[in-house]
């Protein structure tokens, strides 16, 4: 659906991308993450057609993006900063909308006019922040787009407004099966929307994973033995970090969850008690391990 | 139907293959009945559909549900030994349940008693789930 192949871009001589690859699912959610300056929004605007990259591939529905307006026609790009035409109102723009695009639902548009229940005749920009927001969402959800790209679409809307758009989101990827890439520094929201998640670091993927596989085989432990943990023990599990709190360690630890269980148990412990990782600790300990710095992920 | 912890560390996915099988165990689900679409179902959780129907090829992996192309997914009905990977689980599960209680000091009787009352129906985990 969505496929990024040795992807090099430059500013001048300033290097951003470098050699990026990526695979977006039809259907999927995928979320991408990474630390500020580390490409995102260049990515997004690269797949979106808007930037034309140094070198590389970049084809969303099976064709190349860049200037390639039938494959824009099924797309809709949200940037971080929204525009609007300077003293639109929503319903001109949304008429602005309908002239561009081939698919635009009318009805689709009323019925969110429901859900939203912001006047169709007021400027866009006497909306406070968030409302734009959801305004944008209004209108790009009226388009119904095969592919929905947006950089940082949480911020500046409340709880409720957030669960409405998911919900929104939700819907479409289930019935129409929208494909959605989402670039987020906030990964308790992407945790529980997508299923897939690339981590871009410095310009380059780090990695790129099921969320589900990735949750699967990291594992938080508390264990505590009879005297010092065994040494075989030690050796055999493959220890990310490790803890002393008082007798107790805690241990983060890779592989399969039956296999680091009944290992840990054949050794008779005293305190045994294992956790699933939140992706926020994912992070820090797997970047940890190649060397990064938790600075330099989490924001 | 029910409702899931977002909050939890336990992946959704995981959760959402937990608590329809314990619907099923419980009769909640009957044999043969259709289970919600993933589309309603994604709705209604607000959750990523891709990882319902995760849960769902997982479950019939399982044998707890068999889906019907076009139609959607059904309970399967269980026969008491077809479950025999799952029953291996069970039981290795409750061996490793029952050493930490004999190691905190728990007697024979009192894991008897307790047996018991589950059979009985008195310390009935499923009205959470049903509700």
């Amino acid at each position: 659906m969505i496929q990024v192949q040795q992807l090099h871009k430059e500013f001048e001589k300033t290097k951003v991308l470098n050699d990026v690859h990526f695979h977006v699912r039809k259907g999927s959610i995928y979320g991408l993450l990474g630390s500020n300056g580390a490409g995102k929004t260049t990515l997004l605007r690269t797949v979106a057609g808007i930037l034309k990259q140094s070198r590389g591939e970049v084809s969303v529905l099976e064709e190349n993006v860049f200037e390639n307006e039938s494959i824009k026609q099924r797309m809709v790009f949200l940037p971080d900063t929204l525009y609007f035409l300077p003293h639109y109102t929503v319903r001109q723009m949304a008429d602005f909308y309908k002239e561009i695009y081939e698919n635009w639902n009318e009805e689709r548009f009323q019925k969110l006019n429901e859900l939203f229940g912001l006047d169709v005749n007021k400027k866009i920009q006497q909306f406070s922040k968030g409302m734009q927001r959801q305004v944008a969402f209004w209108l790009s959800m009226s388009v119904m787009p095969d592919v929905l790209v947006l950089d940082e679409p949480f911020d500046g809307l409340d709880a409720v407004m957030r669960k409405k758009i998911r919900n929104l989101i939700v819907q479409d990827v289930a019935d129409r099966e929208m494909t959605v890439l989402i670039s987020s520094h906030n990964l308790r929201e992407v945790e529980d929307l997508c299923d897939f998640i690339g981590i871009l670091h410095k310009g380059e993927i780090l990695l790129e994973r099921d969320l589900d596989d990735l949750k699967a085989d990291i594992h938080k432990i508390q264990v505590a033995f009879k005297g010092d943990m065994n040494a075989a023990l030690e050796s055999e599990l493959n220890i990310l970090h490790k803890e002393h709190r008082g007798s107790i360690q805690l241990l983060i630890v890779r592989g399969e969850e039956e296999q680091v269980t009944s290992l840990i148990q054949s050794h008779q412990p005293l305190v045994f008690d294992r956790l699933p990782l939140t992706l926020e600790e994912i992070f820090i300990y797997e970047m940890g391990g190649v060397g990064y710095a938790i600075e330099n992920i989490l924001v | 139907m029910f409702e899931l912890d977002l909050r939890s560390r336990k992946p959704i996915y995981e959760q959402l293959v937990e608590k329809l099988k314990q619907l099923i165990i419980h009769d909640v689900l009957k044999a043969d009945e259709k289970l919600p679409s993933v589309r309603e179902l994604a709705q209604q959780l607000t959750i990523n559909p891709n990882t319902i129907q995760k849960a769902y090829r997982e479950l019939e992996s399982q044998g707890y549900i068999y889906s019907v192309k076009g139609r959607g997914s059904f309970v399967h009905p269980v026969e008491k030994d077809a479950n025999e990977e799952e029953m291996k689980k069970v039981r290795e599960e409750l061996k490793k349940l029952f050493s930490e209680a004999i190691y905190l000091g728990m007697t024979a009787e009192e894991i008897h008693a307790l047996l018991y009352e589950v059979e009985r129906g008195k310390e009935d985990d499923s009205s959470t789930a049903t509700s």
